[in-house]
Formats: structure tokens, sequence, C-alpha cells
């Protein structure tokens, strides 16, 4: 074998090695960057289940700075207000990992309740819900979805409670407070965090007449607003107006139960 | 293939699979191959024929690319979250010898520097259709017209969308078996074939004629058909909406208020009026439209119409899984062929609702 020949096969080695050690590193970085993509692609679609489908995108389009104030827009929304009865004693009395426990178990069932009536959880706050229907998507039957998922709560939280005395723990109990009403809609925060809300009287309305359930000693209220979008299958008891905190009309407020007929 | 809808989750399948050799051999005839999923509505033709019928691969596109076209079904059964026809669209296009990378480029959206402008904006167009409907039709207009596109262009891609958006509800809400059609990219045989499935599935494409509708059109929606002037999609989109009108397995009056109940959930002005005027002409009454419309019920349904009127609610924003399982439920209710003729007449409005907003000035 000539030297030259020594020389080329070496030289074919070092140049196939080179190639396959590139070859692999190109793979490599493409399965990262399809990983990557995946990512990304899935939490797009976890976005549009927190913000509206257009703000998505425009926020994709533009990032998050140039995309918040084009996001905002008027809007009719119904908001719900659940906060748990007596939750603050109870916190008082239970060990943490207990009260954790039945925090988790608590909002994990409004949470299935509110989504299966199509609405979104805004916020919780300590053991509050903040949760709007037709905030997302046009929804024309936002009034009906809001009281039925605010039934299926009381259900829900009826029968954990079943559930919680059986390991000899305190029953729940919830008031919810519902409000039709216009506002605006948009990405709101600081440069940190944002988030999608909702803002303007509706929603501090919705909170007020939460807190007349605990006056009214009732588990579900709703407003006049919300009274003329609902038909008979619904049962409506109309209750003593009273003055709430930053509205100046004495409030009208209406308990609801389902028309068991 | 990495598939980006596996993590959807998707029922077990409400339909049995029936055997009609008629409808089966009629789709084979026009696509040149069987139709996967004809087995499970042959208890309603209608719904058999409109899936076959409207395919936008034979002989209805005449000025659309194809590619533009099967883009554009792609990103719409993704954002559909069809896993039926997201498998099947995707399986087409890489037996035709689109690479794997190429096709998940497309689904991400990372393809914009290397797709002509024009693939580009028909493809925006089909994601925001599917996202946001109707409201942003007059918005989406505008942009395919920016981007160099006419007015027969827009109304295929309008028709392709549609088209799509119906076939996504009818694979979904049924949960029709995805995991075959996903495997075939997979399988050794079919790798294998690849050229050959690919001349297969190409085999019976072909690019459509100027057609005339064959008469003048009195039912519901004849307007928007109307709309398609001498383009093939106007006879076929016609035919189908003849059939579904006339099928006797569910009442006129509750097919209609379903599509009302359609457009009213979408804000569709144009669909609206339509179905208004075909009520009237049923002898439903203002204020009864009107209640069945706020509250999804009223005392003079009868008790089908009571369950399909919340149904049809449901198909026009859903997750799949949700979707499936109260199509479940609904099946204990009603008829194999009530079923079927439901999810084919609330696809259908879905479809044609939101491509009424995009070819009438609706808002």
């Amino acid at each position: 074998m000539t030297p030259t020949i020594v020389v080329l096969v070496a030289l074919a080695v070092v140049l196939a090695a080179a190639l396959y050690r590139q070859w692999r590193s190109s793979a490599s970085l493409r399965a990262q960057l399809e990983a990557a993509a995946l990512d990304l692609q899935q939490l797009q679609q976890t976005c549009a289940r927190l913000a509206p489908a257009g703000v998505v995108q425009r926020l994709i389009a533009d990032g998050v700075s140039a995309g918040a104030e084009a996001s905002a827009e008027r809007k009719v929304v119904t908001a719900l207000f659940a906060d748990l009865v007596g939750y603050t004693a109870m916190s008082e009395r239970l060990e943490p990992a207990v009260l954790a426990r039945i925090l988790n178990g608590y909002f994990q069932r409004m949470s299935d309740a509110i989504h299966e009536h199509r609405g979104h959880i805004s916020t919780f706050f300590g053991d509050g819900i903040l949760a709007y229907f037709g905030a997302l998507q046009p929804n024309p039957w936002q009034c009906s979805d809001a009281v039925r998922a605010a039934l299926a709560m009381q259900a829900a939280i009826r029968e954990y409670s079943t559930e919680l005395a059986k390991e000899g723990l305190p029953p729940l109990s919830l008031g919810i407070g519902i409000h039709r009403g216009p506002g605006v809609a948009g990405l709101v925060g600081s440069r940190e965090r944002m988030e999608y809300a909702f803002v303007g009287r509706t929603v501090n309305l919705a909170a007020r007449v939460q807190s007349l359930t605990r006056v009214h000693q009732v588990d579900i209220l709703v407003t006049e607003a919300m009274r003329e979008e609902l038909d008979s299958r619904f049962v409506l008891t109309a209750m003593p107006a009273e003055i709430v905190k930053g509205i100046a009309e004495p409030v009208v407020t209406y308990a609801v139960q389902e028309n068991a007929s | 293939m990495r598939n980006a809808l596996e993590h959807v989750a998707w029922e077990s399948c409400l339909l049995e699979r029936g055997r009609d050799r008629a409808l089966e051999s009629y789709a084979r005839r026009r696509w040149g191959f069987p139709a996967p999923s004809v087995a499970y509505f042959t208890s309603v033709p209608w719904v058999v024929r409109a899936i076959v019928d409207l395919h936008p691969e034979y002989g209805l596109l005449m000025r659309l690319d194809q590619t533009v076209a099967d883009l554009a079904v792609l990103v719409v059964s993704q954002e559909n979250s069809c896993r039926f026809c997201y498998a099947a669209v995707r399986a087409l296009l890489w037996s035709q010898g689109m690479a794997r990378s190429r096709i998940e480029r497309v689904e991400q959206d990372l393809t914009r520097a290397d797709l002509p402008p024009r693939t580009v904006a028909a493809m925006a167009f089909a994601r925001s259709q599917s996202r946001t409907g109707p409201a942003d039709a007059r918005a989406a207009r505008a942009a395919l017209r920016d981007a160099g596109f006419g007015d027969d262009e827009m109304r295929e891609i309008a028709f392709v969308v549609a088209n799509t958006d119906f076939s996504n509800r009818v694979h979904t809400f049924p949960a029709i078996p995805s995991r075959p059609v996903e495997r075939l990219p997979e399988q050794l045989h079919t790798r294998l074939l690849r050229p050959l499935l690919g001349r297969l599935f190409t085999y019976r494409r072909y690019r459509g004629q100027r057609a005339a509708l064959p008469r003048e059109l009195s039912y519901p929606y004849a307007r928007l058909v109307k709309t398609f002037g001498d383009s093939p999609i106007a006879p076929a989109l016609g035919r189908t909406l003849e059939e579904m009108w006339s099928s006797p397995v569910l009442t006129r009056r509750c097919k209609l208020l379903m599509f009302a109940v359609v457009a009213r959930g979408l804000a569709c002005d144009a669909c609206a009026v339509d179905v208004r005027e075909a009520l009237e002409a049923e002898g439903v009454k203002d204020a009864m439209l009107a209640q069945v419309l706020t509250h999804l019920d009223a005392p003079e349904l009868d008790p089908v119409e009571r369950l399909l009127v919340p149904f049809a609610r449901d198909t026009i924003w859903y997750e799949p899984a949700a979707a499936q399982r109260r199509t479940r439920a609904l099946r204990e209710q009603l008829s194999g062929p009530q079923l079927v003729e439901a999810i084919g007449v609330a696809s259908l409005a879905n479809g044609l609702c939101r491509m009424g907003a995009m070819l009438t000035d609706h808002a």
C-alpha cells in the first residue's frame, strides 16, 4: 500500500467521522427544536383557555407589551363570585396539611362545575373564586350557564361535605353571587405579571351580591339584570333590597333554585 | 411522525359500523380508495354523500392551489382538535412526498420564511376563522384581499375551511377511531409503499369545471349556495342541502331550529335571517323562536327538539372529550339514525354559518 493511499484512506476516515458527528449533532438539535416547538404549540393551546383566541393570536404576533393595550375591549360578561362560609374559623382549627387537602378538593370540584358549564376561572383568592361566562368566546346563553354552574357547585359542595363528614371533618357551605353587565376585558398587570381580566362595576357588584348571601341566609343570589335573562326552569325568590358598599341605589337580588318540575 | 394532537383526549367510538355496499362503492368510485369513516354513517345516506361529495380534492376547486387547500385543512383540523381528520390529512401530505419535518413546521406555524406569502395568508385565515369564527370575518377577508386573492379564490378558501369545520365535527362528536389513520405513516409496509400510496391518493384528484345549478333553488341557505355562481361547489353544496332538508329522520323544523341556534351562537345575522324566514314558513312564531334562542327551550318543542336544540349549541365551541361525553348522553335517548342525522345537521350548520359570515357582509 503506497503512502498516498494510506493518507487518502486516513483522510476519508477523518472526514467520515467529522460528517457523522455533524449529522448526530444536527439530528440532536432538530429533535430539541421539534420538542420546543411542540411545547410552544401546547402552550398556545393552553393560553387559549386563559384568554380569548384573538388576544392570544395578537400576543403571539406582537408580544406582551405591544399586544396588551390592543387586546382591551368592551363586552358584556357574567361574573360569578363564590366564597366558603365559615372558612376563617375552620382554617384556625385545622392542621395546615388537612386544610390544604380540603381546599384542593374544593377548588377541583368547583373548577369542574364551572368548566362543565362553559365558564372560565379568572382567580382563586384565599377560599374565594371569581369566574366569568362569555368572556373568552361570544356566549348568548351566559346567564343560564352561570346559574347552572352555581347550582352544580352547590350540589358538588354538598357531596364533598358528606365525604368530609365520614372523616370527621367539618362540612363546607358556599355563598355565590352572580351579576351580568358591561365592562372592559383585556390584559392587565405589571411588566412582570399579567393576566386576562374583566374590570368594571359588574365584577364589584357580583362580589357585593355574594356578600349578601350571608345577610339573606341563602346559597345563590342573582341581580335584576340576571333575572331578566332566566326562564321558568329556575325558581327565583325576591329578597329585600339592600344598600351595598360602592353602589348608590339599594340592590335588589333574587335567591335561585332549580325548578324541580 | 410526532403528532401535536396525541395529548387530546378522545373517547371510544359512539357509533357502530354499518354495511351499505352501494354507499361504500359510491365513496370508492369518487375517491379511488375506500373511505375509512363512511361505514359509521350509512344509516343516514346524505351524511355519507356530504362527506364524499364536499371533499375539496375531487372536482370542486377551480382556482385555489390544491396544496394551499390541503394545508388549510391541516391547520383547521389542528385548531378544531379533530384527531381523525388531522391524522388523515397528515397521512395524505406525507404520502404525497411532503417531508415530516415540513408538515410539523406548517403545524407549528414556523413556515413564514419558506412558504409563499399567499399560502401563509391562507393558513392565517384558516386559523383565525377556526379560532374566532364570524366575529373576525371582515378583517380576515381584508387580509386575504391584501395578500392578492381574488373573489373566486376567496370563496374557495372559505369553502375549504367551512367543509373542514363540517368534517371535523362529524368525526369528532361520535369519536370516530383515529388510531388506525394516525398509525399509517409509522407502519413499515405503508412506508415502503409510500410512493404507490401517494399515487393512489392523488389518482382520482381532479380540478373542477364550471357547472351550472340544475334549477332554481328554494330551500333555506340557497342564498349561500348561489354565491358560488358557476363554481362546481354550488351544485355539490346544493345537493347536500337539498338531501339534508328532505331527509325524514328528523323533522325539518327541528333541523331549522338547530341551524337557528348555531347562527345565534356565532352571531351570524345573514344566516339568522335565512333560518327565520324558513321557520316562519313552518309555522314557528317569532315569540317561540325568541324563546328558543334565548333559553334553548320552549314549551312548544317536542321531546327530540328539546334534546337537539341544546346539543346544537354544544357544537359551536367545544373540547373533544367533553363534546363526546355529551353526545354519548344523547345516544341513550335517540335512535341511531337520529343521532347520526343530528351530528350531520349540527356540523353542517357550523360550517355553513362560518362560511356565510365570510361570503356575505353579515355584520
